[in-house]
Order: C-alpha cells, then sequence, then structure tokens
C-alpha cells in the first residue's frame, strides 16, 4: 500500500497540475466569431476556405471566421452604409486603400501602430512587407512609397498604421498567344509596321503605348475576316483597358498615363501648400489624357458608351473578342478557366504597357490595387488580440504561398523572393515586376467626391462629349474648391 | 358560434374584475389599440423617426463619415440646394425622362387597351404576357435593357448591324442613354396604363356605341364623345401614377447608364443618393431629398383630387 501510495501520490499531483493547467487554458479560450465584410471574388474565397481548412487559434480559441461576401459594384456602398449606421457588425473589413481617410476619421478603423510596434511577429511582416504595400495600404495621413523608403527601418517615426496586404493588386497585360505568337500575324504585323508584333514575356518588356496603339489598330477585324490560322466569327478588337463611368474604373488607368509622362494628381503628402489647379490640369496631364483617349476608338464599342470597366473587358475577352487588355491580376482565375473562358488554353500574361521614355527605359508606372485589411474601432480586446492571429496566419509565408498556387499574391518580400513564386501562377513574374512601379491615389476622406466628380469628367471625354483640357479644368476647379473648403489647400 | 361568443365576452369583460394586470391589459376596450400598435411601432420605426431625423439633419451640418458635433446652419442647404446649378439640371433631365415616358406609356398603354377591349382568340394568354414586364423588379429590367444596349454582343445592336454593317453604340450620346432609360421605363409601365385605360374601356355601356354606329358615327366622332369621356379620368389617373413613379426612377438608370454618359441621365433621385452615399453631404442630401418629397406631395394631392372626382363620377 505504502508502494502504491508513493506512486499515486506524484502520479496525483501531476494530474492535478494538468487538470490545473488545461482549466487555466480553458479559461482564457473563448468562442469567437469574426465577422468581415469582403469583397465578393476569387482572393476573399480562398482566404475563407484556406482558414476554415488551417487556422487554429494559438490561443486556443474557438474562431470562426463570417465573412460577409459582398459583389463588387456595391461593395463601397454597403460598408460605407453599415460604418457610418453604427450598427457595428464587422469586426475586420477588407478596404480598398483609398477609403482609409474616410473611415479613419470617421472614427471606424484602428490604429494598429502601437500593437504593431508591441507584436515582435507583426514587426517582423510590416518590415518584410513591399514598401509600396505599407505606403499604400496601411499609412494614414498617406506617406509615399519613398517617403516609406527614406524612414528607414520600420516603424517610422509619428506614422499611423491600419492596414495588412488581404491582396495586392497590379494590373497586367493579358493576351493571346495564339494570335501574337501566329506566324502569319506576325509576319502581317511586320509588313505592315516594320517591327515584331510581341509574343514572348521578353517581347511585352518593350511594349509601350504606341505599340499598343498599333496592336489596336491591326487587330481590328471584321466578321469573316481572316484571324490567326481562323475567321473572325465576330467583329473583333485589339485592344482593351478600362475606361468605365462606375467607381474607379477609369481614373485607375488615366493617372498611369499621367504619372509616365511626368505629371500629377493633386498630391495630399504636399497639403497644405500643394494646389489643384494647374497641376491636375497641366499640359502634361492634358496631353497624357487626350493619348488614353486616342485609343478608345479601337476597343470594343462599349467603350464609347463608358461601361467599359474591369468586369466587362474581362468578359469580352473571354468571349474571344479582344486579343489583348490590361486588366487586374485578380481577374485571371477566371480566364484560365475552361468553364468560364473560351481562352483559357491559348492567354498569357506580360507587364502591363508604359511611355518610353528619351533613353529609351519604358516607364510603367501604375495606380495600385488589390486591398488591405483592417480591424474596427469597437472590437473588445479580446478580439483584437484574435484578429491580428488571424492577419499573422494569414501573412504566414505558409498560407501566403498556398494563395499565390490558388491566384493571389503576396505583399511579403521573402515569399515574392521565392524562386517558386514565379511559377506558381502564369501571371506572377509581371506582377512582381508592376509592384516596382505603383503609386496609389488619395486617401483623404474626401476621397469619393473626388473620384466621382473626376470619374463624370473622364466620362464626358470618353464618350466625346468635351475634350481632354475641357475635362481636367472641370476636374481641377471642382478638386481646388472642394480641397479648399476641407482646409487641404490654403 | 352565436353560443360562445357572449362566453368569451363574459370572460374578457370579468378580467379587470380580477384584478390582474393581463386582464386589465386586454381588456375590449384596449383590445384596438393594442392590435394596432405593432404596424404602429414598425411604420414609426421605419419610416416616421427615420423621415423626422433626417428633417432634423437638414438644418445641421453634417456628414456620415466624419465624427465630431454637427453645427445648426438653418436652412442653409436648402438655399444651397435650391440655387446650385447641378440640381436644377437634374431636375431638368429628370423632367425629359418622365415627360418622355409617361407619353409614350400612354400611347402604347392606350393602344394595347384598345386591342385587349376586343375578344379575340388567345387574348387571355397574351394579356398576360403583356401584363408580364410590371410585375418584374426593376433591377431585372435594368439589367435586361443593359445587356439589350451592349453594342458588341446585344440584341439592339446586332439587329441593327444586320442592316448596317455598324455596331450601333446607343448609350454612347446623351440622346440615345435617355432614349434607352425611356424605352426601358415604357415597357415595364406602359401595361399599367393599359389596365387602368381598359378599365375604362369595358366600364362603356355598349348600348351606346350601336347608337353611334346607328347615326354613322365617325371613328373619332364615337372616340371623343363616347370614349375618351368614360376614360379620362382613368387616363388622369394613369398619368398622375406614372408621373409620381418617374419622377423617383432610380434603379433603371442607375443600373443601365449609372447616370451618364457624363451627368445626362442622371435624375433627382440618382442624384440625392450620391450625394448623401457617395459625397457623404448626409445634410444637403436631407435637405434635397426633402424638396423631391415636397413635389411628390404636390403630385399626390393631384393624384388623390383625381381620384376623388373619379368616384364622384362613379357614383
Amino acid at each position: 500500500m505504502e508502494n502504491l501510495g508513493r506512486r499515486l501520490v506524484p502520479g496525483a499531483s501531476l494530474a492535478l497540475v494538468l487538470a490545473a493547467l488545461g482549466g487555466a487554458t480553458a479559461a482564457h479560450a473563448a468562442d469567437i466569431t469574426i465577422t468581415m465584410a469582403a469583397p465578393d471574388w476569387p482572393p476573399t474565397r480562398f482566404m475563407k476556405e484556406e482558414f476554415d481548412r488551417s487556422y487554429k487559434s494559438p490561443d486556443g480559441n474557438d474562431t470562426k471566421l463570417d465573412m460577409d461576401f459582398i459583389p463588387w459594384p456595391s461593395f463601397y456602398e454597403r460598408v460605407a452604409a453599415s460604418l457610418t449606421s453604427g450598427e457595428q457588425k464587422y469586426q475586420m473589413i477588407v478596404t480598398d486603400s483609398q477609403w482609409l481617410g474616410s473611415f479613419v476619421e470617421g472614427g471606424y478603423y484602428l490604429d494598429l501602430t502601437e500593437k504593431m510596434k508591441a507584436d515582435p511577429e507583426l514587426t517582423a511582416i510590416m518590415r518584410d512587407l513591399h514598401p509600396t504595400l505599407i505606403s499604400a495600404y496601411s499609412t494614414y495621413p498617406h506617406k509615399t512609397t519613398q517617403q516609406v523608403k527614406d524612414a528607414g527601418e520600420w516603424p517610422a517615426p509619428n506614422v499611423h498604421y491600419y492596414g495588412f496586404p488581404q491582396f495586392p493588386d497590379t494590373y497586367v497585360t493579358y493576351y493571346r498567344k495564339d494570335l501574337f505568337c501566329n506566324e502569319k500575324e506576325q509576319k502581317n504585323f511586320q509588313d505592315k509596321y516594320g517591327e515584331k508584333l510581341p509574343c514572348t514575356y521578353d517581347d511585352w518588356e518593350n511594349v509601350d503605348w504606341v505599340m499598343w496603339k498599333k496592336i489596336g489598330e491591326f487587330f481590328r477585324r471584321k466578321k469573316g475576316d481572316p484571324l490567326g490560322d481562323d475567321t473572325a466569327k465576330d467583329d473583333f478588337y485589339g485592344i482593351a483597358y478600362q475606361a468605365g463611368k462606375g467607381y474607379d474604373f477609369s481614373t485607375m488607368q488615366i493617372n498611369a498615363f499621367i504619372w509616365q509622362r511626368g505629371g500629377s494628381i493633386w498630391d495630399e503628402t504636399k497639403e497644405p501648400e500643394g494646389q489643384a489647379e494647374g497641376v491636375v490640369n497641366s499640359d502634361v496631364a492634358v496631353a497624357a489624357l487626350e493619348d488614353y483617349l486616342s485609343m478608345v476608338p479601337l476597343m470594343p464599342p462599349v467603350a464609347k458608351t463608358g461601361q467599359m470597366d474591369i468586369f466587362v473587358e474581362q468578359d469580352l475577352y473571354m468571349q474571344g473578342k479582344v486579343a489583348a487588355m490590361v486588366d487586374w491580376v485578380g481577374l485571371g482565375e477566371p480566364v484560365l478557366d475552361p468553364k468560364t473562358s473560351t481562352v483559357s488554353d491559348v492567354s498569357a500574361f506580360g507587364p502591363a504597357p508604359g511611355t518610353k521614355k528619351d533613353d529609351g527605359t519604358i516607364d510603367r508606372t501604375g495606380n495600385i490595387g488589390g486591398q488591405p485589411f483592417v480591424l474596427t474601432t469597437w472590437n473588445s480586446d479580446e478580439v483584437v488580440k484574435e484578429a491580428l492571429n488571424v492577419v499573422k496566419w494569414w501573412l504566414k509565408p505558409d498560407t501566403q504561398m498556398k494563395f499565390a498556387a490558388n491566384g493571389g499574391q503576396s505583399g511579403l518580400m521573402s515569399v515574392m523572393a521565392d524562386p517558386k513564386y514565379d511559377t506558381l501562377r502564369p501571371w506572377n513574374r509581371a506582377h512582381k515586376e508592376m509592384l516596382e512601379w505603383q503609386r496609389d491615389v488619395w486617401h483623404i476622406p474626401e476621397f469619393f467626391e473626388l473620384l466621382t466628380q473626376q470619374q463624370e469628367e473622364f466620362d464626358k471625354a470618353i464618350t466625346g462629349q468635351i475634350g481632354a483640357k475641357e475635362a481636367l479644368d472641370s476636374v481641377a476647379k471642382f478638386q481646388q474648391e472642394t480641397l479648399e473648403d476641407a482646409g487641404r489647400i490654403e | 358560434m352565436a353560443a360562445t361568443s357572449p362566453d368569451l365576452r363574459a370572460d374578457a369583460g370579468a378580467a379587470p374584475a380580477n384584478g390582474g394586470f393581463l386582464g386589465w391589459f386586454l381588456a375590449p376596450e384596449r383590445r384596438g389599440a393594442l392590435l394596432v400598435t405593432p404596424a404602429l411601432a414598425v411604420l414609426f420605426i421605419m419610416n416616421i423617426f427615420p423621415l423626422l431625423w433626417s428633417f432634423g439633419l437638414s438644418f445641421f451640418n453634417f456628414r456620415a463619415n466624419r465624427q465630431g458635433v454637427p453645427d445648426f446652419v438653418g436652412l442653409r442647404f436648402y438655399e444651397r440646394v435650391l440655387t446650385d446649378d447641378d440640381v436644377w439640371q437634374r431636375f431638368q433631365t429628370t423632367a425629359v425622362i418622365v415627360g418622355s415616358s409617361v407619353v409614350l406609356q400612354l400611347i402604347i398603354g392606350f393602344l394595347l387597351a384598345l386591342m385587349f377591349a376586343k375578344e379575340f382568340p388567345l387574348r387571355r394568354i397574351l394579356l398576360m404576357l403583356v401584363l408580364t414586364p410590371m410585375m418584374l423588379s426593376f433591377v431585372s429590367v435594368g439589367v435586361f435593357f443593359k445587356f439589350y444596349y451592349e453594342p458588341t454582343f446585344g440584341l439592339v445592336s446586332w439587329v441593327v448591324n444586320h442592316f448596317t454593317d455598324e455596331r450601333f453604340v446607343m448609350l454612347a450620346t446623351p440622346a440615345g442613354a435617355i432614349a434607352g432609360i425611356v424605352v426601358a421605363d415604357a415597357w415595364m409601365w406602359s401595361p399599367f396604363v393599359m389596365l387602368l385605360v381598359l378599365a375604362g374601356l369595358v366600364s362603356v355601356p355598349r348600348y351606346l356605341y350601336e347608337a353611334a354606329e346607328i347615326d354613322r358615327a365617325s371613328w373619332w366622332r364615337r372616340f371623343s364623345t363616347i370614349t375618351f369621356p368614360y376614360i379620362k379620368s382613368l387616363l388622369l389617373l394613369a398619368v398622375l401614377f406614372r408621373t409620381i413613379e418617374t419622377f423617383k426612377l432610380f434603379d433603371v438608370v442607375y443600373i443601365i447608364t449609372s447616370g451618364g454618359p457624363g451627368t445626362s441621365t442622371e435624375t433627382i433621385a440618382v442624384y440625392v443618393y450620391r450625394m448623401a452615399f457617395q459625397f457623404f453631404r448626409t445634410s444637403q442630401a436631407s435637405a434635397l431629398a426633402y424638396i423631391v418629397l415636397f413635389v411628390v406631395i404636390v403630385l399626390t394631392s393631384l393624384y388623390l383630387y383625381a381620384v376623388r372626382r373619379r368616384a364622384e363620377e362613379v357614383s
């Protein structure tokens, strides 16, 4: 009995300790549901699926990610309505970077600066993120990529950080290799323009807007005309890029034209001295917009109605009506899916066209797409901690590689540096190259006013009601007045 | 039933005597109010309170996407809205769309009613088919017509291309875009006008037409002296009702053109929405919404007056 007693006492003590530990864990574990507003498209659908498959809370919580998938066209309105109504429905939000100002100033997005600094894992993530993404997705008041780089190692002093990349996006060229690499088409193009029709990725590295325009003219075919080794089954068009009135569906492309030529939009990092008038409607900007408009007639006729948004051009491309288009990487998966695309097996990808400089290099500066995710201010400490666990899980290299293999993109430089990364999806190489050229439009609370008025004026120009100068003069005047009223221009 | 009702009344009447709160609460004299209260509560919470709240907001400088205490600005936003050229331009656009659409609806609705006033084979089936558009949701109609007008693969462009060998880009010009919206709205609501006119047509006594035929009255004479007097108040109803509804037109415009090209098809309802939820000028949008409400109330008063006159005529 004594021996048994000697054996039982330590055993019982161990059991008590384990029970106490277990009890302690159970006392901290909680059922947490994180409701996240997310646009309904593959990058967020994958996040939900992967979360359900692989997420385990490091704190032992039973965590559910309840994603509220919202169609893109109504995404902003739904999120804005939810936030401003005070319903406090969402704990996390996949947000466009430009909404940061509006919803930070509204008191809805949580300032994560101190939490990022205090957590070594989050600090490591921030130090591994591409500076363009820190600039566009996280800083408010906005800091440019150059300012982020100049600040040295993260964190920069006196800068506030709010978001992490859910999906960094850039636009690239989608093209039909069955047409661009077709011998007859190659020969005809060479005969007509004395230049090589781009076929390989390296060829696309040399495509500027002048060449893009030639492609637009060259591939314009009527129904029944020869096309590749076949004949066109319907009217066929060479090029497409976004030219839509909705949301930002022309601004994103027009900004690229303006920046590449050395022009500028109103620069929020220069307030209150930075002006809109004289900058937004400078001669360079007007010439850039004229160049953009000159290619609209070469695109499918819906462009002339101002309804060529990113989804319409994707549809037209997938229906086999366009030879090449510039569109977001995030819309790539359906293009490669034979269930949704008639050109799934003949599509290839290259960098987006740019403007050739005097030294022969091509400037591909563009407006960054994609979205960060943010936390909301009404979350309890427990929910904030768990939401940050979700952020850490999402930005783990393993998760990011899986994401990239399923059509997503990573913002982590260590992941992008992996040689495997370029081969995961056919657009990854182009995306990485384009990421180096990205800037972002305004992040201020007046963003939507500026954007909507600008879209209207661009739409008038796209539909031929006014010219480039008149459009940009009107935009500059409106921006000057609005920003003066808001105290952002003195 | 006759045997049980007095018992029930007796039970209900006995309850207060027992002094219980439930009995007092469910007493017959309170039942009417009790039954109506849920509906009134919903009406108050969903309609009246937001209405009063937004009315109050229209006198403050408030933006839903900003923090801070709103300032009282009195009638400033009403003044700003009424002197804003953009607002008047939207009212003009709305007037053009309302005028064109209602006239088209009247013409089509009237012709359809004349057709369906007579018996012919498959009349009932055809009537059901003709009524289908007004049973569809605005969003569906908007999407249908957006695809019809799509220049690359849309039906309208395809038909025109058949004859001209050119794609027809209907929504590229302000006139084309307005026409596109008017056609969509008229397609949807002409059957409603037809129903009203048909109700008038079938109420005309047959003997009047028989007498006119004996008198060898012309078609126009029969129409102007027999048919029209019977349907004129119903036609007025149709005009007013469709004017009020078209004045508030939002969904179809938003889906087909988003107000474009530029702002050429932006109706006042679309403009209020954009001011409130895109520009976040909440107070200014409230002020504009009340001005629109005032116009609608005036039109509704005319509508009710027409209804009363029709009721007097019938009686």
